[in-house]
This record gives structure tokens, C-alpha cells and sequence, in this order.
């Protein structure tokens, strides 16, 4: 199962003459971190990494913040079209993103957010609020209705109810739909790959990608070398949130 | 009163994005695939009624398409499942070194489309390592195989890729289901003599078949959604003979800037998909 991984970690630190060796080695004969510093230093790596950071950040952000209150309002709160914005959120589940990717291509024209960051962000939002929508509102349907009148009795509203009751109670399933969510954003390729031009607003899948047609003969070194890094904070979440990981991965899958 | 405001400052900001980002583009879709659609300023859309839907049904592409994505889900969902069900069910009975398992079967899992695609295409490649093993090390044939420029070979590896990448969801899903059958059940299945093979069939099984067909659905919609392996790996070549339908449409799209028929053909997919979604959940409920 990892052979492909392993692969690729070793091709990264094989030395550039190495790489149309023949035969192909599966390990490197002399392993060296060159790609690895080319990389960095000559390629505009650390930007395009910034880059993913700060559209995966703001998006599961965002995404924690509207999914949980649609969530509360959904689950808790009586107003007329309750049902109805619920069966919509669900039903657009469905439709596969990329489908929708030349109307909202005529949107980021529109709002005149093409080549930037912010085209991404409102984007993936809007891919991933359904199911994140879903998952809180499937946690907060368990917690207790005596949770809410007491704060009612002691005075409070339906804000207070979502700041200091829903939120907190909620926290693990925010934080599982926002792993999620992060995974998503940060490998997320077609979009981008519509949205994206100049060199300084690439993402990391766009750089990657893009890095791999733009000589004639590819340099695998330094392609898989991106790739290694970039899949580093992929790792480190999955080793430290391992818990989380579970729960979003099969998330809806085991009911009754 | 005041209770009504409420509401409506924690449900506006989800429905606005919900709005503005979902429904309508689903609107704009539909309206767009009657016209000879043209984005950008001063340009004006001709209407031109069904005519990218009779262009789409017609187009000789778009039916290698549809067989080459049909053809990846035939074979990527059940392998995945059964492949994935085997891996589940073996981890369930050993008790030590699951978490370092779980390393194995998530790497492929977690690691992203298009990572997995260029590591794919580099083993695949003329002189990659899959060929030098077949020619050099294992003397099955002396030319190299050119994997990724042929047809049914370039889809192959995209399912083979596939398969691989999604085995560990699917290790994950049956897991979870396994570990909710009763054990009660196996106890006494042993009481009836029952040997390891039966138990699966006759307990197992029964047992975990709303997780199946949950896995039916979500690996279905996965598969109508391939895209980037294909983009990456041949790009739909050689002549189009490998294309997905979504890698069609974009090409349609961002290539040809023909929007109004990749509106139509979106479209026709997204309905499409809706439709075997919706038997699958019917299905699904029935039981």
C-alpha cells in the first residue's frame, strides 16, 4: 500500500543526475537533500505554501462559523422554511462541485475575483458547508433541550444559547468537519486551477502541477521533493488528530 | 420580536453564501445551456433553445466519455469495497499494531489527487519503474508498454489508482460498522458449528449492509467526480479516447470556451447523478 509513498520520498532524495538513470532504482544510491533546498530557495515555494495556508485557514474558519449557526438554527429554532432550507442544503450534496464550476466561473468574473486568493475562499466555502452543515447539526440534535431553557430561564437568548451552550458543546464536531475540511482545501485542484494565473497566487497543487509541464523533460526531484513538504501538515495533523480523522471519514456512515 | 432578528443574524450569513455560491449557479446552469453562452464585458449571448443538447447527445466524445466513466465506476466501487471489506475485516480480528496499520492504509487516503497522480505517472511512465521491472528484471516482453498512451491501459491506471487511493476510506467505514455487529452473534454462530467463512456470509454481512450501500453511494458520486488523475496522467489523450466526463466538460469549457455546451453537458451529468444518487438512497431506505 505505501510502496508508491515510499517512491516518491525516495526519488525526492535522489541526486538530479539519478533521475533518468537507468535501470530506475526504487532507493537512491546516494541520497541527497538538494532538491529539497532547490526547492525552497529557488522556487517561489514558501509563497505558494503561505498561500494555501491562508485560503485553508480563513475557509475552515468561515465554514466552523456558518455551519454551526445554520446548524443550531436548523436543529433548535421554529421559523417558517425551516424544512425546506434543510432539504435544499442536503439535496445539493449531491451535485458533484465541479458542475457548478462555470456559473461560479461567471461569478468570480463578476465580483471581479479572478487571480486572487479571495476567489478561492467563498468557493470552497460554498463546496463544503452542506456536509459540515449536516454533520453539527446531526451533534447538536443530541444535546439536551434543558441545556437551552435553562439559559432562557436565567435570562438569556438564542445568542447567548449559541456563544456559551452550542458552540462549546459542539466543539468536537467542528473540529472534526474542520480536518476535514482543511484536507479538502488544501489539495483542491480544478478550481484553483480556473481561478489561478500569476505565479505569486499559486497554491500549492497549482504549483506542484504547473511545476511538472513547465520544462520539457520533468524534474521529478523537485516536483515530488513540493510534494513531500506539502504533504508534511497533512501528516502532522493526522498523527496529532488521529481521533478527529476517524469521525470525519466515516462520518454518516454508521447510523441504526 | 427580538427573538425573530436573532435568528435571522445567525441564519443570513450561511444562506447568503449558501445562495449566492450553490443555488444560483444551479439556476445559472440551467439557464446557460440554451444559450451560445459568451463570458466576459460586451460580449452578448445568442439563445439558441436545445441546440447544445441536441450538440451533446450527438457528440461522439461525450459517448467515450460516458462509457470510460462508467467503465471507472464498474470497476472502482466493488473493488474498493471488497478490497476494503477483506482489509476491515482482518484488521478487526488482530489486536496489536492497529495504529501502526492505520499509517498504511490512510497515507494513500490523506495524500492529495494530484500528488498521487504525477507518483502514478511516474511509475507508469516509458522508462519508469513498472516497465524496467517487466522488460529488464521479470523478461515478460522485450519493448517497453507505453501504459499511459494507450486507451484501455491509460484508464486502467487511473482505476488502478483509484482503487488504491480509496481502499483505506473504505477500511475506515467497515471498521466502524464491524465493530457494531454483537458479538453475541458471533458466540453463537460458534455454538452452531459455524466456521469462520459462514459467520462473514450469514452474520457479517447482513449485518453491515446499510454501511455497504452508504459506501455504494459515496464511492458512485466519487467516481462520477474523477478528474484530476485523468487531467494529469493523459489529459484525456490519445484522441480524446481516454476522457472522463468531467475532464470533457472542462476541456469544453476553459479550453474551447464553448460554455454553453459544457452548461448542457454539466448539466445532463449533474442530473444524471442526482438520479442514481436518489435510487440509491431509495434503496437504501427500503431496507
Amino acid at each position: 500500500m505505501t510502496l508508491p509513498t515510499i517512491y516518491m520520498i525516495s526519488t525526492s532524495l535522489k541526486p538530479n543526475g539519478a533521475l533518468y538513470e537507468y535501470p530506475p532504482r526504487l532507493f537512491p544510491s546516494k541520497a541527497t537533500i538538494e532538491n529539497y533546498i532547490y526547492v525552497i530557495k529557488e522556487v517561489d515555494f514558501y509563497k505558494n505554501f503561505i498561500n494555501s495556508v491562508i485560503v485553508s485557514v480563513s475557509t475552515i474558519a468561515i465554514v466552523a462559523l456558518v455551519s454551526s449557526s445554520l446548524a443550531y438554527c436548523i436543529s433548535r429554532l421554529n421559523f417558517p422554511g425551516r424544512k425546506f432550507i434543510y432539504v435544499m442544503i442536503l439535496s445539493t450534496m449531491i451535485v458533484p462541485g465541479m458542475t457548478l464550476i462555470i456559473p461560479q466561473f461567471e461569478l468570480a468574473v463578476f465580483f471581479n475575483m479572478t487571480n486572487k486568493l479571495s476567489g478561492l475562499v467563498p468557493i470552497y466555502v460554498s463546496w463544503v458547508v452542506p456536509f459540515s452543515t449536516f454533520m453539527i447539526k446531526g451533534f447538536i440534535d443530541d444535546v439536551p433541550k434543558e441545556f437551552d431553557e435553562a439559559v432562557f430561564i436565567d435570562g438569556g437568548n438564542i445568542l447567548t444559547i449559541y456563544r456559551h451552550i452550542m458552540l462549546p458543546l459542539a466543539s468536537p464536531a467542528i473540529a472534526t468537519v474542520s480536518i476535514f475540511n482543511f484536507l479538502t482545501v488544501w489539495e483542491e485542484y480544478p478550481w484553483a486551477l480556473t481561478v489561478l494565473n500569476d505565479k505569486d497566487v499559486r497554491t500549492l497543487p497549482i504549483a506542484i502541477s504547473g511545476f511538472f509541464g513547465q520544462h520539457n523533460f520533468t524534474q521529478w526531484g523537485y516536483v515530488f521533493a513540493m510534494s513531500v513538504i506539502s504533504l508534511l501538515p497533512v501528516i502532522l495533523i493526522f498523527i496529532f488528530c488521529q481521533k478527529f480523522f476517524v469521525k470525519g471519514l466515516s462520518g454518516g456512515a454508521v447510523k441504526g | 420580536m427580538r427573538k425573530r432578528v436573532q435568528t435571522c443574524l445567525l441564519l443570513f450569513p450561511g444562506l447568503i453564501i449558501f445562495g449566492l455560491f450553490t443555488i444560483y449557479p444551479i439556476i445559472k446552469l440551467f439557464v446557460m445551456s440554451f444559450f451560445d453562452w459568451k463570458i466576459g464585458l460586451n460580449q452578448t449571448s445568442q439563445f439558441i433553445g436545445f441546440g447544445n443538447y441536441v450538440r451533446v447527445i450527438e457528440d461522439t466524445v461525450f459517448h467515450t466519455a460516458v462509457g470510460n466513466t462508467l467503465m471507472y465506476a464498474v470497476i472502482t466501487v466493488p473493488c474498493q469495497i471488497i478490497i476494503g471489506l477483506a482489509f476491515a475485516a482482518l484488521i478487526n480480528c488482530i489486536t496489536k499494531f492497529k495504529v501502526t496499520f492505520r499509517v498504511f492504509y490512510y497515507l494513500p487516503v490523506i495524500t492529495s489527487w494530484v500528488i498521487v497522480s504525477l507518483v502514478f505517472k511516474y511509475i507508469f511512465n516509458n522508462e519508469g519503474l513498472l516497465n524496467y521491472l517487466i522488460t529488464e528484471i521479470l523478461h515478460l516482453t522485450n519493448n517497453n508498454i507505453g501504459w499511459l498512451d494507450r486507451p484501455n491501459t491509460g484508464l486502467l491506471v487511473a482505476q488502478l489508482l483509484g482503487i488504491w487511493k480509496g481502499i483505506g476510506w473504505n477500511v475506515v467505514v467497515f471498521l466502524a460498522a464491524l465493530q457494531c455487529v454483537p458479538k453475541q452473534l458471533y458466540e453463537a454462530g460458534d455454538i452452531d458449528g459455524c466456521g469462520n467463512f459462514k459467520k462473514f456470509f450469514y452474520i457479517t454481512i447482513p449485518h453491515i449492509k446499510n454501511t455497504i450501500l452508504f459506501a455504494v453511494v459515496m464511492l458512485s458520486i466519487g467516481a462520477f467526480n474523477v478528474f484530476t488523475s485523468i487531467q494529469l496522467m493523459t489529459g484525456g489523450k490519445p484522441a480524446h479516447k481516454t476522457e472522463v466526463i468531467l475532464t470533457w466538460m472542462y476541456y469544453k469549457a476553459f479550453e474551447a470556451r464553448d460554455f454553453g455546451y459544457s452548461a448542457a453537458l454539466s448539466f445532463i451529468t449533474a442530473l444524471l447523478i442526482s438520479i442514481i444518487t436518489i435510487i440509491q438512497f431509495r434503496v437504501f431506505k427500503n431496507d
